[in-house]
């Protein structure tokens, strides 16, 4: 070993709590790697102890081609078998709902549904629900509902069935219309004696090869006697259940890809944290070094040791990061447990372990390379100087300028290809994927740029953000003079903050202008909560009154549809909704015009009309239908598609003179009470008013809701997986102030000794801190919300371009905050040292 | 805390005074008393030097007056407080508006202007700057043209001399210097002192100056010696001679 590098280690050895600050965020990155590899591993095993489709008890199964019950009464009777369920399901309609009814013994080791209260169903016409059904469907155990369960060759129902519900049971899914009833009361409902799939349960020391064999000639034997039969394969229960895993552990790896490129994007972040921790550290150290050369160590020998030193660093540092995650991994399993749900443990994954170790040696060796050749660089001659306290370099070398412009020049180029090549209001054959992947290229371009330019961006940053900081009074302006002072340190900390910050505000600008257009859309697809149409059988005045008048209800608002023919003959679809009395449509976006101008002889048409008959607000149409037919002044001009599946919008008078029927064709109508139990309610209102009418209900607030929460799950766990980003940058943040405290103990006991009082130090400390994340954060918004609003052109989707204000000050004010909090440690220990112990210090 | 002052303390004229200070280092076997009942006064509008061996007590003595450090025990009166019982608070007060600091190595912020350097204690004081005085420092001090610059692009002599500028601009009762010539070329150095007792002769400022070196005690109107932790002799208008004399006399009685 080298004198160096020796001296080097010794100084390690005498303060081992800094080498494991220098590589803190290394270590908080060790943590979130190996700790994703064991949530991957915790929920692969959780999943695939947990819920498959088959029940563990089942030994045998036979899928996959025609299957009887003749088989599966044969099957039961085969020496060995101790049990065997047929799968099948039959479709059933009330009034307009869809009922599922689902083959299920209910009960024993076979079962896939379990009783909740009453009791099973076991008889030719009783079923059991499952309980999202009895509340959305009104099946109350004890009730009787007339269900269709055969269809004739038109596809209408023949005459119900009377099924009474007996019991509420829990099986797999539950979408609301699911009823389970026995095998045999299932095959009579539908009329078939088809099965899906025959789970075969073995008696205690059956021969299973022997039995499945049997099986096997058995369904083969079956197949021969139709026309047409498919031969089914006999499987294995842990077979089938492995496949189902296996397809459940699929969707696992491929959701673990998604967040991996999360968490490389935070081992990013740390390598330049970890960078910028040994800039500082060799600073500090740079008169140890000036010696070390005085008295003749080598340029090269200061270099390599300083980076032995860092792979060290990488390697206790990942080594504590990979065990603390493995304490954690080992621990969640047994407090999740302690609250009931079952959760596997991850096991102890050693290459996995190995490798991440290695990651962090490796990332620490690549974030120290440049510090140690800068630190090797030291003159011996700086050792022979005064302790004074020394400015850093405030600008950067003409290398770095050149090629930080070339990087902006080159992003800026990029990002020009995307802008001229983006797509009109309503593309077609739009491809939105090269786009995309070259806005990521331009941004991840405009990042490394930031990274070359950050030492001279932080200055004029700080000029503007600064002001109000150093207008606040002296202890401001000493803030942010020392930030300002030392500009490639605040670079370095800022430019991870805003990585943070730009894929934060990149996400709430894309997330909120996808959810105004998802918004819009289903304003128009989904304007009410409910909507009720019908075909041949109008809704009549007095029905309407009626559902007016209920309570569960609220803008209820009637409509008629008129199949008419405009202007060059193309067949289009009128309506006559008030827009006014509709929420969700009073504010429908218009290209040009007003919709309150809708009167009579007025028209509203969407933007394919407008498009398809080259029609502008003021012009004239003549609008016919059948033998009728009249003039129309075009009043507005929507951006996109009219509500209600039509083209246009005409005024309640002008329909009927056009022959519309006095009865309406379909009505909308808001739930009264916001709410599951209020949907229900509002729901079970117009089933009441339907009666037997062949009217439809759609509940389009599910519709809605679904994609809303969709949408908002996106996009927390999003937010969340960059959270580890941020969370690495306020690491950085914590460890450069905590470093350049001891770097400037001698400034802060001037500072004292010129009459700071110790509360304002600790003050400027952390507003210094915070500083750094109001640079961050700065840098981070402006690069990340025109990239948001690039994509989201880019996306062609035809999305507004949003700018969620609130959501980014508070992403803002919670960076600067984050950022200050982890300045207060590090500024309350330089507080506490003596204004002579300061001034001593070298 | 008024009574009971011992002669030294009670001249009239002494801007700031020691009264049977005392300071231990640690405890025990270990421990070194760096002031071992010192009892000194330093007369108003006068320049002292404090003088003595390595190891004396004397950089331990100005910290104590200065409100830097706390004594052990006994006094440490600046114009009648005593700064050994008083509160950080207190303190912090005490330096920014009544004492001024000449440090050996300048100790000025790198990342602000000489300009901005000086006017760092009234801005912390959050005191109007007296553009008079700042006029006249600065030009007895030949750094007008300098202002605009940060230190690093200042020689250690302008250096210093901005740091003299700073530590009088709050017109302080008492300068305190700790070795303000120790890395200085003898040049610079002389230019330092001569200003230090101009601003005695002509302002009325009290200086206590730290050295080891006879040639800057000379400047000083009457030099205090120490030798381990006590004082050990006073010379009144010093000059090179006697000074050194002085030294060697107490290097011999050791």
């Amino acid at each position: 070993m080298s004198a160096v590098l020796r001296t080097q280690l010794r100084g390690v050895a005498r303060r081992p709590a800094r080498l494991l600050l220098t590589g803190l965020a290394v270590l908080v990155v060790s943590f979130v790697v190996y700790a994703t590899v064991l949530a991957q591993e915790i929920t692969k095993r959780s999943v695939l102890d947990g819920l498959s489709g088959t029940p563990a008890a089942v030994d045998l199964v036979a899928r996959k081609g025609t299957l009887t019950t003749a088989e599966l009464a044969a099957i039961g009777k085969l020496p060995g078998v101790a049990e065997a369920a047929g799968r099948m399901d039959a479709g059933g309609q009330i009034g307009n709902e869809y009922l599922q009814i689902v083959a299920d013994p209910s009960t024993g080791p076979l079962a896939v549904s379990h009783l909740v209260s009453g009791r099973l169903a076991t008889g030719p016409a009783e079923i059991a629900v499952s309980p999202r059904t009895v509340e959305r469907l009104g099946l109350k155990p004890g009730t009787t509902a007339k269900v269709s369960l055969r269809f004739d060759k038109d596809g209408k129902p023949e005459a119900p069935t009377s099924l009474t519900v007996v019991g509420v049971v829990t099986g797999r899914d539950d979408y609301g219309f699911q009823a389970y009833a026995s095998e045999p009361a299932v095959a009579r409902m539908s009329g078939s004696d088809a099965l899906n799939q025959i789970d075969v349960r073995l008696a205690p020391g059956a021969d299973a090869d022997g039995v499945r064999q049997q099986i096997d000639a058995l369904v083969a034997a079956g197949v021969s006697k139709v026309k047409d039969g498919e031969r089914p394969e006999v499987a294995t229960g842990s077979q089938v259940r492995l496949e189902e895993a296996r397809a459940k552990a699929k969707d696992v790896d491929s959701l673990f890809a998604v967040i991996g490129l999360f968490v490389a994007i935070a081992v990013v972040a740390a390598g330049l944290v970890a960078a910028s921790t040994f800039r500082i550290v060799f600073a500090q150290r740079m008169r140890q070094l000036a010696l070390l050369r005085a008295v003749g160590a080598g340029r090269g020998g200061i270099t390599w040791s300083l980076a032995a030193e860092g792979a060290l660093t990488g390697l206790v540092t990942g080594l504590a990061g990979v065990l603390l995650a493995l304490g954690a991994g080992q621990l969640v399993p047994r407090v999740v447990a302690a609250f009931g749900p079952h959760v596997a443990s991850p096991g102890l994954p050693i290459a996995p372990a190995l490798l991440t170790v290695l990651l962090a040696v490796v990332l620490t060796v690549v974030a120290v390379v440049a510090p140690a050749f800068t630190a090797g660089k030291v003159s011996p001659l700086e050792a022979l100087r005064g302790a004074g306290v020394t400015a850093g370099r405030r600008d950067i070398g003409k290398a770095r300028w050149v090629f930080g412009l070339l990087l902006v020049v080159a992003a800026g180029l990029v990002a020009a290809y995307v802008f001229q090549g983006l797509p009109g209001p309503n593309p077609k054959d739009y491809n939105p994927s090269i786009n995309l992947l070259a806005i990521v290229a331009s941004g991840g371009l405009a990042f490394l740029a930031l990274i070359a330019l950050g030492p001279v961006l932080v200055r004029p940053v700080l000029a503007v953000l600064g002001t109000p900081v150093r207008r606040s009074g002296p202890v401001g302006r000493l803030a942010a003079g020392g930030v300002g002072g030392a500009p490639r340190r605040a670079a370095a900390v800022s430019v991870v903050v805003a990585l943070g910050v730009t894929l934060i505000s990149g996400c709430l600008v894309g997330g909120e202008s996808i959810r105004v257009l998802a918004d819009r859309q289903s304003s128009l697809s989904a304007p009410a909560d409910y909507e009720l149409t019908t075909n041949d059988d109008p809704i009549p005045a007095t029905a309407v009154g009626q559902l007016q008048g209920r309570s569960e209800l609220t803008h209820v608002v009637p409509y008629r549809r008129l199949a008419v023919t405009a202007g060059n003959g193309t067949d289009l679809q009128a309506v006559d909704v008030q827009l006014a009395a509709v929420p969700r449509l009073a504010g429908l976006d218009v290209a040009a015009g007003r919709i309150a101008d809708l009167g009579p002889g007025k028209v509203v048409i969407s933007a394919f009309m407008a498009d398809n008959q080259g029609l502008h607000v003021g012009d004239k149409v003549t609008v016919v239908a059948g033998k009728r037919s009249m003039p129309l002044t075009v009043a507005a001009e929507l951006s996109d598609v009219a509500p209600l599946a039509s083209s246009m919008i005409i005024y309640p008078a002008d329909m009927t003179r056009l022959g519309a029927p006095a009865g309406y064709s379909g009505l909308l109508a808001d739930q009264a009470v916001a709410g599951e139990k209020g949907r229900s309610d509002g729901r079970r209102a117009l089933t009441d008013a339907v009666g037997n009418h062949p009217w439809a209900i759609n509940v389009l607030a599910d519709q809605r809701d679904q994609i809303n929460s969709e949408l908002t799950i996106l996009l927390a766990i999003a937010l969340g997986l960059i959270g580890l980003t941020v969370l690495i940058a306020v690491v950085g943040v914590g460890t450069t102030t905590a470093l350049s405290v001891v770097e400037r103990v001698r400034e802060s006991g001037l500072l004292r000794a010129v009459g700071l009082s110790r509360g304002a130090l600790r003050a400027m400390l952390t507003t210094e801190s915070a500083l750094y994340g109001v640079i961050g954060a700065g840098l981070g918004l402006v690069l990340g919300v025109p990239y948001a609003w690039l994509a989201v052109q880019a996306l062609g989707v035809n999305a507004p371009l949003t700018l969620p204000v609130g959501q980014l000050a508070v992403v803002f004010v919670i960076l600067v905050l984050l950022t200050a909090a982890a300045g207060v440690l590090p500024a309350r220990r330089a507080a506490k040292v003596s204004p002579v112990v300061a001034l001593g210090a070298e | 805390m008024q009574t009971q002052f011992p002669p030294a303390a009670q001249d009239a004229l002494a801007a700031v005074a020691a009264v049977d200070l005392v300071k231990v280092y640690g405890s025990g076997d270990t421990a070194v008393r760096a002031l071992d009942g010192v009892t000194v006064g330093f007369t108003r509008a006068q320049f002292t030097a404090i003088m003595g061996p390595s190891g004396s007590g004397k950089s331990t003595l100005m910290h104590c007056l200065a409100g830097l450090d706390t004594a052990t025990a006994g006094q440490a009166l600046l114009g009648g407080t005593d700064l050994t019982r008083q509160s950080d608070r207190v303190l912090t007060r005490v330096r920014r508006e009544r004492i001024g600091f000449i440090f050996q190595s300048f100790n000025l912020l790198p990342q602000l202007t000489a300009e901005q350097n000086i006017l760092l204690p009234l801005e912390l004081a959050g005191r109007k700057p007296d553009r008079h005085l700042f006029n006249h420092l600065t030009e007895a001090l030949g750094i007008t043209a300098r202002l605009s610059h940060r230190p690093g692009e200042l020689s250690g002599g302008q250096q210093q001399r901005v740091a003299v500028a700073r530590a009088l601009i709050s017109r302080p009762e008492v300068v305190f210097a700790d070795e303000p010539t120790g890395n200085l070329d003898s040049r610079s150095g002389a230019e330092v002192l001569l200003f230090l007792r101009n601003s005695v002769r002509e302002l009325g400022q009290t200086v206590v100056m730290v050295t080891h070196d006879p040639g800057a005690a000379a400047y000083a109107d009457r030099v205090v010696l120490l030798a381990d932790g006590k004082v050990a002799g006073e010379i009144d208008r010093p000059d090179h001679g006697s000074v050194t004399e002085a030294l060697r006399s107490l290097a011999v009685q050791r």
